[in-house]
């Protein structure tokens, strides 16, 4: 593990997961998996289905436990954080947010509502009873709905947007939190092609600020905001490099490319 | 728009319900015996009690409604609150002397040590809403906790009730069995059976429908309750959007059940009566009765599904006994699959029908289901 | 194990049969002794009540009873020989063959010397000792021998040999030794004594304790010889000892009866959620209308009884067998209750497991007060066939055996049902449509039809589990409300979907329930367990087997 660690000596890690082990019923989902993530870098993750990129998404969420191994998250001021004890609320108030790969938004509230509720403010129970959005709130929310483009929807419910908007607006939710990690499933799923680059874009605009995990299938859209590609695979890397290093890759070609 | 529409619908629901609490008892208090306008303190407890069950009902709709966890253990909740009123009620009937009218279970040289307090009335009106508050946070930080929801968690608070059913109804516990507590005299120091005290009661009912109609209001109003009805939606979209749901669910159960437990005080005196067959799990699938055939996705459908359910209950129990349970059955299937959002639902769609106005009638988004 | 219980079950019902044919040669003999005692000279008299001693026919007693207030009586037939009639209550019964008759004419009162009298009230006293049931038989020694009169000392010490089976022996044993406390010797004391604590016989601790009073009593008088204090004094040691080791026998006997009942309500309990393992953990049904399905059984059963009891009276042998066709007819016709139900309602609520629960109650309710206007509030009374009555009697522990049958009944579901599951197309599919209803039918599968069998075979469990329920417990409105609460927590602790996971939470609610009952009473005991599901489900939220999925979304 240390000496893992040298080899980063110098880059600034925001997520280190080191020889992370789970299996669900003796199916090794992931196994042995060593992956990390610098500050500000947008990093794609490919593999076929059961690779457990979903699976992996879960375990630094804490929605599931791992058997073995650690996941840590290094703070600014240098603290290290073990993520494999915490909820995922807890999980997710340390500056770690989670978009699904079926957009999952509040229905029944407004596209307002929705962005209101993800803001980083107190949370707890006492603070939701008594509290009163600020200007500084409603700024923040505009200039939210301004980057998703949602800011004519402001007042729609959330369940009377396309499939796209929803998307859309579920990214919009993640920064709302301010988060310094983004880790989104599946962004471009079901999206028409404009809907695709656009949100390719706002991906790369978003880089530096935020350090940004996107899974994804799409080609086209991997190609286009690829900057360093993972490929798992049986809930291992395979291989880790730049877009072409890996797609020209013959063992990565077998396990998955082969079979586009 | 919709919003404008609540507000007046809100404000109108507020005068109505303040007029009944002030209307009702003054028909009974001034007007002569007999007369046309005469309201008899028979019907003023049966309307008092309606208001409990409207109380109770919304207490649910809090949990179901806007929060999507369907209880079917309220019932447990309202017998907690009417208990503890009702062990104060019987100590007064002791304190007053009347040894005769004493339940014979309870020895009262020898009283049970958990009695006790319950001699003053501030400790008493406490523990109505402090020990349904009690079992309901224990309960809902074990199941929440452990992530027991949807039909698990209904399960569950059914199987809770029945095990307080078994509690009170035995023996072994001074709660007085199967028989529970009856016969009721004295309410702080006052004879139970006069005009004064039914329209107290009666007051304090409305009264009490009225505050929990505005903290309901009040509460879907803030920041907590979005979070609650997005809990109903997508749980996990909040939880990933750093809520504790845990939290959020013990709180609101908590305060549910606090609500049930006052309504169930009032109850008591005003029913005259309190026993373990208010515990019964079938109990409690009354009031899901009722939410369901007001509408619960309206705040005020519970207080008429309540109120209507109540009125045919018992005018056919009067004109055909048999067939009541035939009836309700039948009702219940009925507005399951054909009337999903109640009586109040329909009153909607019809109205937005008669404006012509086809984008609210399919307001309600199909939602997420587990 | 399934073999071995049905090697049981076929022996017992051999045995019962056996005793039937005994009986009945028994029975034959008696008639015919008691009619030659009334017709025959004083001699053949005498040698007719020789011979009726130790005959355990119930006709002895019922013939003396009605010859004591004069209803014997004889009538003279064409031939010039004599038939003997007899009439209990109203009507008239021709001895030698017991069928009822309608008054004959001449009748003729029919009398017994005194002599003959008081030797066939004897005789009828003790019927029971020799009845061919051996419970009877044990009750009624029991009876004389907790009667410590020395008369009958006698009359069990003769008989001791002759019983049949070990259990009755010692049923004899007991109660000799238990005369023998008050009219034996002092040996013949301290010997039963110590039998008695051997034996850990629960019915000699009273008569026990009377020897103790007794003798501290002897120890307390002055006046006493010192030899007879001395033998006071071994007296009292003995019998506190054989006291504390009785009740220490006595508890460690309803422990072991505990976990025994445990098993065999956990497989009543099996029984009666596994409809609603089916119902609910296969499809994701919330049956609440389940225990109307049982009732439905239970009534089944209970019409068909009276469908026999009239076509072919109650005492044939024909009415007998009237279980055998209550069961089939019970599991179809909840069946059909289910098929209409879910044509008629639940079809329409498949992706909505909270409305299926409400309006399967509203189901519920109307079933339970149809229940009530065509049957009537109360209870009715369904009685078991001859050969599911009666009892086993195990080293002491004592169980009927109609509820002893569910343990087998119960095994034979279990693997009916995973056998349809694992072998058949119909599982198959199942199984299939479970997983995803869409893939399912667009492979093919008419996922409605499969619906609607699974709904039908889980009710069709849940009126197979009333129709063994009303063999032993009451059969009524609300009948199936007792069991609701008890069903839902047998699926969730198993696990949703797991039908091995609800056997082995049956076994294990029933078990631990029937412990917890035995050591804090019955009440406390039943909510303690529904405390242990609600912890038990903090340390596995998903029930025993959890199918761990890796579906993204709840």
């Amino acid at each position: 593990m240390k000496i893992i660690s040298e080899l980063h000596k110098g880059t600034d890690l925001v997520l280190s997961a080191e020889g992370v082990n789970r299996s669900f019923d003796g199916f090794k989902a992931i196994n042995d998996l060593n992956f990390y993530l610098a500050e500000g870098e947008l990093r794609t993750v490919i593999g076929p289905n059961g690779a457990g990129k979903s699976t992996f998404m879960d375990l630094i969420t804490g929605r599931t436990r791992p058997d073995g191994g650690t996941i840590t998250f290094h703070e600014d001021d240098g603290h290290d954080i073990d993520l494999t004890k915490l909820r995922e609320y807890e999980v997710n108030r340390l500056g770690i947010a989670r978009k699904f790969q079926t957009p999952s938004v509040f229905n029944n509230h407004t596209v307002y509502e929705n962005i209101l509720l993800s803001l980083n403010r107190p949370r707890g129970v006492m603070s939701a009873l008594f509290y009163k959005p600020t200007k500084k709130d409603l700024e923040e929310i505009d200039v939210v709905l301004e980057l998703i483009r949602l800011t004519d929807r402001k007042h729609d419910l959330a369940g009377f947007l396309s499939h796209g908007q929803k998307q859309w607006l579920e990214i919009g939710m993640l920064l709302a939190q301010k988060p310094r990690i983004l880790l989104v499933d599946e962004p471009a799923a079901g999206m028409s092609d404009e809907e695709t680059e656009r949100t390719g874009e706002l991906l790369l605009s978003l880089r530096g600020k935020h350090s940004i995990i996107v899974v994804e299938h799409d080609m086209e859209f991997i190609r286009q905001i690829a900057t360093k590609v993972t490929v798992l695979h049986q809930g291992h890397v395979l291989k880790e490099g730049s877009f072409d290093e890996v797609s020209s890759d013959p063992t990565v070609k077998k396990v998955y490319l082969g079979r586009q | 728009m919709t919003n404008k529409l609540e507000k007046s619908a809100d404000i109108g629901v507020f005068i109505a319900l303040i007029a009944f609490t002030i209307v009702f008892p003054c028909l009974n208090a001034f007007t002569a015996e007999g007369s046309a306008m005469h309201v008899s303190g028979f019907q003023l407890s049966v309307w008092g009690k309606y208001m409990c069950y409207a109380v109770l009902a919304l207490s649910l709709n809090m949990l179901w409604g806007y929060t999507g966890l369907l209880c079917l253990g309220q019932c447990l909740f309202f017998a907690l609150g009417g208990y503890a009123f009702g062990m104060y009620l019987i100590l007064s009937i002791g304190e007053s002397g009347d040894m005769a009218s004493l339940p014979t279970f309870l020895n009262w040289d020898d009283l049970p040590a958990i009695w006790g307090p319950f001699f003053s009335p501030v400790f008493a009106v406490g523990a109505v809403l402090l020990v349904p508050g009690i079992v309901a946070f224990i309960f809902g930080f074990l199941a929440f906790r452990s992530r027991i929801k949807g039909v698990y968690f209904s399960i569950l608070t059914q199987a809770l009730t029945y095990a307080g059913f078994l509690l009170f109804n035995s023996n072994e516990t001074p709660f007085g069995g199967t028989n529970g507590f009856t016969n009721f005299k004295v309410l702080f120091g006052a004879d139970v059976n006069t005009a004064a005290i039914d329209q107290g009661l009666f007051i304090a009912s409305g009264v009490l429908l009225i505050g929990v109609y505005a903290l309901l209001t009040w509460l879907l109003a803030t920041k907590f309750g979005k979070v609650q009805r997005a809990i109903r939606d997508s749980e996990n979209r909040v939880r990933f959007s750093g809520f504790s749901t845990t939290h959020y669910k013990v709180f609101i159960f908590v305060l549910s059940a606090m609500v049930a437990g006052a309504a169930g005080a009032l109850y008591v005196p005003q029913a005259g009566i309190i026993n373990p067959g208010e515990m019964l799990p079938a109990r409690g699938l009354d009031i899901v009765v009722w939410v369901a055939v007001g509408g619960r996705s309206s705040k005020f459908g519970p207080v008429i599904g309540a109120i209507l359910v109540s009125l045919l209950k018992s005018y056919t129990t009067q004109v055909f006994p048999e067939y009541w349970l035939i009836i309700l059955g039948g009702i219940f299937v009925f507005v399951v699959i054909f009337m999903p959002d109640g009586v109040v639902g329909l009153i909607k769609k019809v109205i937005a029908l008669m404006k012509g106005d086809p984008e609210e009638i399919d307001e309600n988004i199909e939602e997420e289901t587990a | 194990m399934q073999k071995l219980h049905q090697v049981t079950l076929t022996i017992l019902f051999l045995f019962s049969m056996l005793s039937f044919s005994s009986a009945d040669t028994a029975d034959k003999e008696a008639r015919t002794l008691l009619s030659r005692l009334i017709l025959g000279e004083k001699d053949n008299q005498e040698s007719a009540l020789d011979a009726l001693d130790g005959n355990g026919s119930k006709i002895i007693e019922t013939f003396y009873k009605v010859g004591r207030v004069g209803d014997v009586y004889k009538c003279a037939n064409d031939d010039g020989s004599f038939t003997v009639y007899y009439k209990d209550g109203e009507f008239y019964y021709n001895l030698l063959d017991g069928n009822q008759v309608t008054e004959p004419d001449n009748l003729e009162k029919a009398r017994l010397g005194r002599s003959a009298k008081k030797k066939l009230s004897k005789l009828a006293d003790f019927v029971y000792i020799y009845s061919p049931i051996d419970q009877e038989r044990i009750d009624a020694v029991h009876k004389f021998g907790g009667s410590q009169k020395p008369e009958f000392i006698e009359l069990i010490r003769r008989n001791i040999d002759k019983q049949p089976n070990e259990n009755l022996k010692q049923a004899f044993q007991e109660s000799l030794e238990i005369s023998l406390l008050k009219n034996g010797t002092h040996e013949e004391k301290l010997n039963a004594i110590s039998y008695l604590s051997d034996m850990g016989s629960s019915l000699s601790v009273d008569f026990i304790k009377a020897v103790k009073l007794d003798s501290e009593a002897v120890l307390n008088d002055e006046a006493a010889e010192e030899e007879v204090k001395a033998e006071a004094s071994a007296l009292t040691k003995a019998s506190d000892e054989a006291l504390k080791s009785i009740e220490s026998a006595e508890q460690k006997k309803e422990l072991v009866q505990s976990v025994f009942f445990g098993v065999n309500r956990g497989s009543v309990l099996l029984l009666v959620s596994f409809g609603l393992a089916i119902t609910f953990g296969l499809m994701g049904v919330i049956n609440m209308a389940h225990g109307e399905f049982i009732a439905i059984g239970g009534y089944t059963t209970y019409v068909i009884q009276g469908w026999f009891a009239s076509a072919y009276g109650v005492d044939s042998a024909a009415y007998e067998w009237y279980f055998v066709v209550a069961v089939p007819a019970a599991f179809m016709v909840s069946a059909f209750f289910g098929v209409i139900m879910e044509r008629g309602v639940i079809q329409f609520l498949y992706t909505r497991p909270l409305e299926s629960l409400l309006a399967t109650w509203g189901i519920s309710m109307v079933l339970q007060q149809l229940i009530r206007l065509y049957f009537g509030a109360a209870n009715v009374a369904v009685a078991s066939p001859t050969w599911l009555e009666g009892n086993v009697n195990v080293g002491g522990y004592t169980m009927a055996y109609n509820r002893l049958i569910v343990v087998p009944v119960a095994i034979i579901v279990l693997l009916v049902t995973a056998l349809l599951m694992k072998k058949t197309n119909w599982g198959l599919h199942i199984r299939a449509t479970m997983q995803n209803r869409l893939m399912a039918s667009s492979l093919g599968i008419r996922s409605s039809r499969v619906n609607m069998m699974t709904f039908a075979f889980g009710s069709g469990l849940a009126g197979l589990a009333g129709a063994f329920l009303s063999q032993f417990d009451n059969v009524g409105p609300m009948m199936g409300q007792t069991y609701i609460v008890d069903s839902f927590m047998v699926v969730v602790v198993g696990g949703v979907g797991n039908l091995i996971g609800a056997a082995l939470s049956s076994l294990g609610i029933g078990v631990i329930g029937q412990l917890l009952e035995f050591f804090y009473g019955s009440v406390m005991g039943k909510v303690g367990i529904l405390f242990g599901i609600i912890l038990f489900l903090q340390v596995k939220p998903g029930g025993l087997f959890t199918s761990k999925s890796r579906s993204l979304e709840d």
